[in-house]
């Protein structure tokens, strides 16, 4: 008997160590989706959905790591570095010796002057032969010859004689590598047009100048070669979205060029600035967009910018142009910090990234609203994408958070767009006087961009909103529109349309508040004017 | 690879199992008579708590305190309502045939 309860004890106990152990489990469960949620909400990867660009990309503490002491044990005299000590430095150098050297072994062989040693222009007395540097043996022009030590001006010569060792380097880079290279390059350089096309694309840079015909062509000085073939469309526009997705872009589409769609005046490069034919090669539109960084565009209209979206579109149409350059086609960029020959909106839409919302501006199911366009047009042909429909018609007739939340009243609250029309198309549309009015009345990076951050859409691309994304495109009921619809007002603060304007009618209000390392306050020893605070 | 997900994939699956087993002796102390759709009815219960708390927290972690903090006290409360009302369906015996 004693022993049964015992065991009865011993039951018990073990029976309510696991109900304890369950409750406690599923506290610390609470605790543990809590916590993954906070991570989730502040992961900067999830912020835009292209890339990190987060301030705590650097992960370790280096204040745990800190040494004492100099970076480096002094043991010598300290000298400053000089240009020929480095292997890129030093080429310069040669190059140049190597000119003159080149230059004076033609004119000595012209008979025209004698040079002791480069860079010596006296004249070459009657009688004489060639001089002692050269060994009275000129190379044949177009091939490469190191010249001997006492052959180069100063740095180089007083370098090669206590680097000796660096000299046959420097030599055997010159006279046999780089033929080599280029002997290789003609037989196996086509293997590697790709990684060539994309690498010379990262340093692309230069303004157009050009009309079409001459700048679409060349790439710097250069003309493009001949058109290297696909294996077939469906292979072009593959590879060129996957490129344009390595430089940046968030989503790209290629459609066609529709004539009605580019600018009627100023085509960059020409003369004139009245109208033009639209160029024959321009026969398709890579389109995309690259949104900007979340911190800043979060805190518009006075504490955001346009400008780093803007350049990072631009950057990479710069790099895509010179991509297909680089492989025979021409190419011609359209972008926020080289300008456009064409209207942004509906290429962006024809090429499947989104569709025109209620702002006049482009929703797309990634970003939102959030997002710089940029283009390029070009005759490589591609297989082209289709518009897209994930109901933002019908989401925009009923949301009209951009129209509420609009400091100039520029975004329009009726019902639909059925009565509006610009150049013959309906979609909906703006007053971009009142809009740019505003621009100019904003602090901070000029512009205002509130209706592309207030928009529903453009949400940050975790979880949560990742979600909503993707059940709100699949139903076609509409039901879940309303509900999210309805929980961005009821949930999400914003300060009222009023408010973001210049004081005494308004306060330079923010959507959110701008980060902080975007705030004077906390870097700047400056006495400041706070007019967000007060009235 | 290890990933942080992927210790919290291991952690909260560990995790649930003591919930598992701690509910089914819950259940069995309070003479709750489970069947399969109250197991389901529990588990949908406890799953979208969890669902709307992750959900709450990550709007705090995103920047939108006062979005999150809204969307725990609402789930907390809607889900405390629903929950009352599950348990008055747990508590009901089965049928007994014949």
């Amino acid at each position: 008997m004693k022993k049964k309860s015992i065991n009865e004890e011993g039951s018990c106990s073990r029976r309510e160590f696991i109900k304890i152990g369950g409750a406690v489990a599923a506290g610390l469960q609470v605790g543990a989706v809590a916590g993954a949620g906070l991570a989730a909400g502040k992961d900067p990867s999830t912020h835009t959905g292209w890339q990190h660009l987060g301030d705590n990309t650097q992960f370790v503490d280096r204040t745990k790591l800190v040494r004492k002491g100099p970076a480096y044990e002094i043991v010598g005299e300290i000298l400053r570095p000089e240009r020929q000590e480095s292997a890129f430095g030093r080429q310069g150098l040669i190059m140049r010796d190597m000119r003159q050297y080149r230059e004076m072994i033609q004119s000595f062989d012209a008979g025209e002057e004698r040079q002791q040693g480069m860079g010596n222009k006296e004249p070459i007395p009657q009688g004489e032969t060639a001089p002692e540097v050269t060994g009275g043996i000129g190379p044949p022009l177009g091939t490469i010859k190191f010249p001997p030590v006492e052959a180069f001006n100063e740095p180089m010569l007083s370098y090669y004689k206590a680097r000796p060792d660096l000299y046959e380097l420097d030599k055997v880079r010159m006279e046999e590598i780089m033929p080599k290279k280029k002997q290789d390059q003609e037989n196996y350089g086509d293997y590697y047009s790709l990684i060539n096309a994309w690498s010379g694309s990262w340093h692309t840079s230069e303004r157009i100048t050009d009309p079409p015909e001459e700048s679409d062509f060349k790439i710097g000085r250069r003309r493009i070669g001949d058109p290297k073939p696909f294996k077939s469309p469906a292979h072009a526009a593959r590879l060129i979205k996957k490129v344009a997705h390595h430089f940046g872009a968030a989503m790209v589409g290629i459609t066609t060029i529709e004539p009605e769609w580019c600018y009627n005046y100023d085509l960059r490069g020409s003369e004139s600035r009245d109208t033009y034919e639209v160029p024959k090669h321009w026969e398709y539109v890579i389109a995309f967009g690259i949104p900007h960084q979340w911190e800043q565009v979060n805190s518009n209209p006075n504490s955001g910018t346009s400008l780093d979206a803007y350049s990072r579109s631009t950057i990479a149409a710069r790099r895509l142009e010179t991509f297909i350059k680089s492989l025979g086609y021409p190419a011609r960029r359209h972008s926020p910090m080289d300008g456009y020959d064409l209207i942004a909106v509906p290429y962006l839409v024809k090429a499947g990234l989104g569709e025109q919302g209620r702002h006049g501006i482009v929703i797309t199911p990634e970003t939102g609203s959030n997002f710089r366009a940029a283009f390029v047009t070009t005759n490589l042909e591609m297989e082209i994408d289709q518009p897209i429909e994930f109901g933002v018609k019908e989401f925009c007739e009923h949301c009209q958070i951009c129209a509420e939340i609009c400091p100039s009243g520029s975004i329009s609250t009726a019902e639909s767009n059925e009565d509006m029309h610009t150049r013959g198309y309906r979609h909906w549309e703006i007053n971009q006087t009142s809009c740019y009015n505003f621009w100019m009345q904003s602090m901070g990076g000029m512009g205002c961009r509130l209706c592309l951050i207030a928009c529903p859409y453009s949400r940050k691309n975790n979880w949560v909103h990742g979600l909503a994304r993707k059940l709100d495109t699949t139903d076609p009921t509409g039901l879940i529109d309303n509900g999210l619809t309805m929980m961005q007002k009821k949930l999400f603060d914003a300060p009222e349309a009023q408010d973001y304007l210049p004081p005494p009618d308004g306060h330079f209000a923010n959507y959110r508040q701008p980060p902080e390392w975007l705030q004077v306050k906390n870097y700047l020893d400056i006495e400041v004017s706070d007019p967000t605070i007060g009235d | 690879m290890i990933t942080n997900l992927v210790i919290f994939a291991f952690v909260t699956g560990l995790l649930s199992g003591a919930v598992i087993i701690g509910a089914i002796f819950w259940t069995r102390d309070m003479g709750l008579h489970m069947t399969w759709w109250k197991w389901l009815l529990s588990a949908i219960w406890y799953g979208l708590l969890l669902f709307l708390l992750f959900a709450g927290f990550t709007f705090i972690g995103e920047g939108e305190p006062a979005a999150g903090w809204r969307t725990v006290g609402i789930s907390v409360f809607v889900m405390g309502v629903l929950g009352m009302g599950m348990i008055r369906l747990l508590r009901k015996a089965p049928k007994v045939k014949g």
